[in-house]
């Protein structure tokens, strides 16, 4: 017989109690658990559909101010371009060292051209890229984009009289209308939107690009990093990262993980509580056994120890079991949170098993430390 | 002979909230090594608070208690631990054994918190057990005994280390005539054995065993009796 025995033996004796104290720790684990899994995946998957919404760095030539005047009189200015990107470009940004966490390299061509005998900025980008680059855009039509077709923005349409199916004549040649955007409230709705090859022959100038649209995969992405990366690929390029972009997805993931910590705190605390208050009652009950023991010689250390280790065997445990149950859990909800490929995550089960024991072993603590202090003579006169 | 057990002006008072009961005042006598001494008196006369003070279970708020040497209320709370499992053996009126512990480990429990190996403890209390005539019960839980042997199985845990004094309060007292005269055969088997032996009893047929009676009465000493010499006593005569 020793302390670990008789502390094992009385935790058999009262199966319902150990069961109740650690129900709370095993609850409130296995709910942590389960949030910070679900609230990592959700974050990994909220990232991939926020990057997959748009770019995120935009690389255009760089240009300067040229201030016009004669004498004290201002005659305006213009912007004097020294470079001029082309297709062969999107090869040079696709090599910088961070490559792989490029997910797109989308050239845009941006040129005014005659559309049916109105003047309509024509918009160009690779047919065959175009949900990558707008993937918001709802199309009224087809929303492919082959080689002599046009998408028209809502206003472009309602200039040209056009819809779907119709034709649109520019350049001697005609352009079947393949759908028509509704409205996005942005520029694109007063264009024409074709395949950047078509739009180059269009503008006479083959291979041309007005800017890439670059979107990186950001989840603790340096998108400094990439940019200055870029900026030594193209050193005429001016290369900008569109900060707010990045800045709003870290926010809404930050929100997530906020959400996610502060209801595990909460359920957390209320399981500590219930350690707490399950081994207080315990200890009331357990008088007259403390007096028995402290009459037989057992110091306050031991009795301490006592409740300590069985608080701490139901405690490591329940947040072992509580650990399984998250993984498991979260790993079963997962598609219903939109995680389409879910997997385990074991960092919150190693932290959620360590933090039950812990809160276990912390909320066993002043119940320990009273029944340690219980004089003899009160627990005695229990008897 | 040097006293085993010495109590001086001994006063213990209870109170709070401006009211103070007093359960012993100004007690003074020596117990020698070797006696056998039944503490009598009415309820409230202070014969168990006499007793809790000398088991090391409380400090009197008056006085001195030196027992086998150790001044009690110049030891910290884990001295009188020591004390109490070392010097002390108890036996209670309503034996206070752990319920889901077996007979055997229940006379181990005072050895809980000592660094010997599994076996010795055990067959030190196989041994005690079959000295109180528990022989072939050690696995029983105390649900499983009667109240004569669970009071035994008390009696052996009191034993387990074996302490020069035993004390007793009502050992008897929920036993029937019959199986309390067995358990007051095995305090004067022990007795025998060289135990100093204090019984806080109503029963007048241990005065018959005992050797000196002290009567509590008020909180004070009514009559301090010699019953009978001691063994080494009576052959000096």
């Amino acid at each position: 017989m020793n302390i670990r025995k008789l502390a094992w033996k009385n935790l058999l004796r009262r199966k319902s109690r150990a069961v109740f104290t650690g129900l709370g720790i095993f609850l409130g684990i296995a709910t942590f658990v389960a949030i910070s899994s679900i609230t990592s995946q959700m974050e990994g998957a909220s990232q991939d559909q926020l990057d997959r919404f748009g770019a995120n760095i935009v690389v255009s030539p760089r240009t300067e101010k040229l201030s016009l005047g004669f004498g004290d009189i201002a005659l305006g200015g213009t912007e004097v371009t020294h470079f001029r990107l082309t297709m062969a470009d999107k090869d040079r940004i696709a090599s910088i060292h961070h490559k792989a966490r490029i997910r797109s390299i989308v050239p845009i061509l941006m040129t005014g051209v005659d559309a049916s005998g109105k003047n309509l900025v024509w918009m160009g980008l690779p047919g065959t890229e175009m949900a990558i680059a707008r993937p918001w855009w709802k199309i009224q039509g087809g929303a492919m984009l082959t080689r002599g077709e046009v998408l028209l923005g809502a206003e472009a349409a309602f200039a040209l009289d056009k819809g779907s199916g119709g034709t649109v004549t520019a350049g001697n040649r005609r352009y079947r209308v393949a759908g028509v955007l509704q409205p996005t409230g942005e520029k694109e709705d007063g264009m024409v939107i074709a395949d950047i090859a078509d739009v180059q022959a269009l503008a006479k100038k083959p291979g041309a690009v007005t800017y890439f649209e670059v979107a990186a995969l950001c989840k603790d992405c340096p998108v400094e990093e990439i940019v200055a990366q870029i900026g030594q690929a193209l050193p005429g390029a001016r290369v900008s990262a569109i900060r707010q972009v990045v800045e709003s997805r870290k926010a809404a993931v930050d929100q997530l993980r906020r959400l996610g910590f502060g209801v595990s705190a909460i359920v957390l605390l209320i399981g500590g509580l219930m350690v707490l208050v399950t081994v207080m009652s315990g200890v009331q009950e357990r008088t007259r056994e403390i007096g028995v023991l402290r009459a037989v010689g057992f110091r306050s250390r031991s009795i301490f120890s006592l409740l300590f280790l069985e608080t701490g065997w139901v405690s490591l445990l329940s947040s072992l079991l509580g650990a399984g149950a998250g993984i498991a859990v979260a790993y079963l909800a997962s598609p219903a949170f939109g995680i389409d490929h879910p997997s385990v995550v074991f960092s919150p089960a190693i932290f959620g098993a360590v933090a039950g024991l812990s809160l276990g072993l912390i909320g066993a603590i002043p119940p320990a430390r009273r029944a340690a202090a219980l004089s003899p003579t009160e627990a005695i006169r229990s008897l | 002979m040097e006293p085993v057990i010495h109590l001086n002006d001994v006063s213990m008072a209870y109170g709070c909230n401006g009211t103070r009961a007093t359960a012993l005042a100004r007690i003074s006598f020596d117990i020698r090594q070797g006696e056998y001494v039944v503490i009598t008196g009415e309820s409230g006369a202070g014969k168990s608070t006499l007793l809790t003070i000398l088991g090391g279970l409380q400090v009197p708020t008056e006085g001195v208690v030196r027992i086998g040497g150790a001044d009690l209320s110049s030891l910290p709370a884990d001295g009188l631990a020591d004390f109490r499992r070392e010097t002390i053996g108890f036996v209670f009126q309503s034996y206070h054994l752990l319920p889901y512990l077996t007979a055997r480990e229940n006379v181990m429990v005072p050895m809980s918190q000592e660094r010997i190996p599994p076996r010795e403890k055990e067959e030190r209390a196989n041994d005690l057990l079959a000295s109180v005539g528990l022989a072939g019960k050690e696995d029983r839980l105390p649900s499983q005994l009667s109240g004569g042997e669970s009071q035994r199985v008390a009696i052996a845990r009191a034993l387990i280390h074996d302490p020069p004094v035993l004390l007793a309060d009502e050992p008897t007292g929920n036993l029937d005539s019959a199986t309390g005269e067995q358990i007051l055969d095995l305090f004067s088997e022990w007795h025998g054995r060289g135990k100093t032996v204090l019984m806080v009893t109503h029963n007048k047929a241990n005065l018959f065993r005992a050797t000196r009676s002290i009567r509590l009465r008020d909180g004070q000493v009514e009559e301090d009796r010699l019953l009978r010499l001691l063994p080494a006593e009576s052959a000096a005569v």
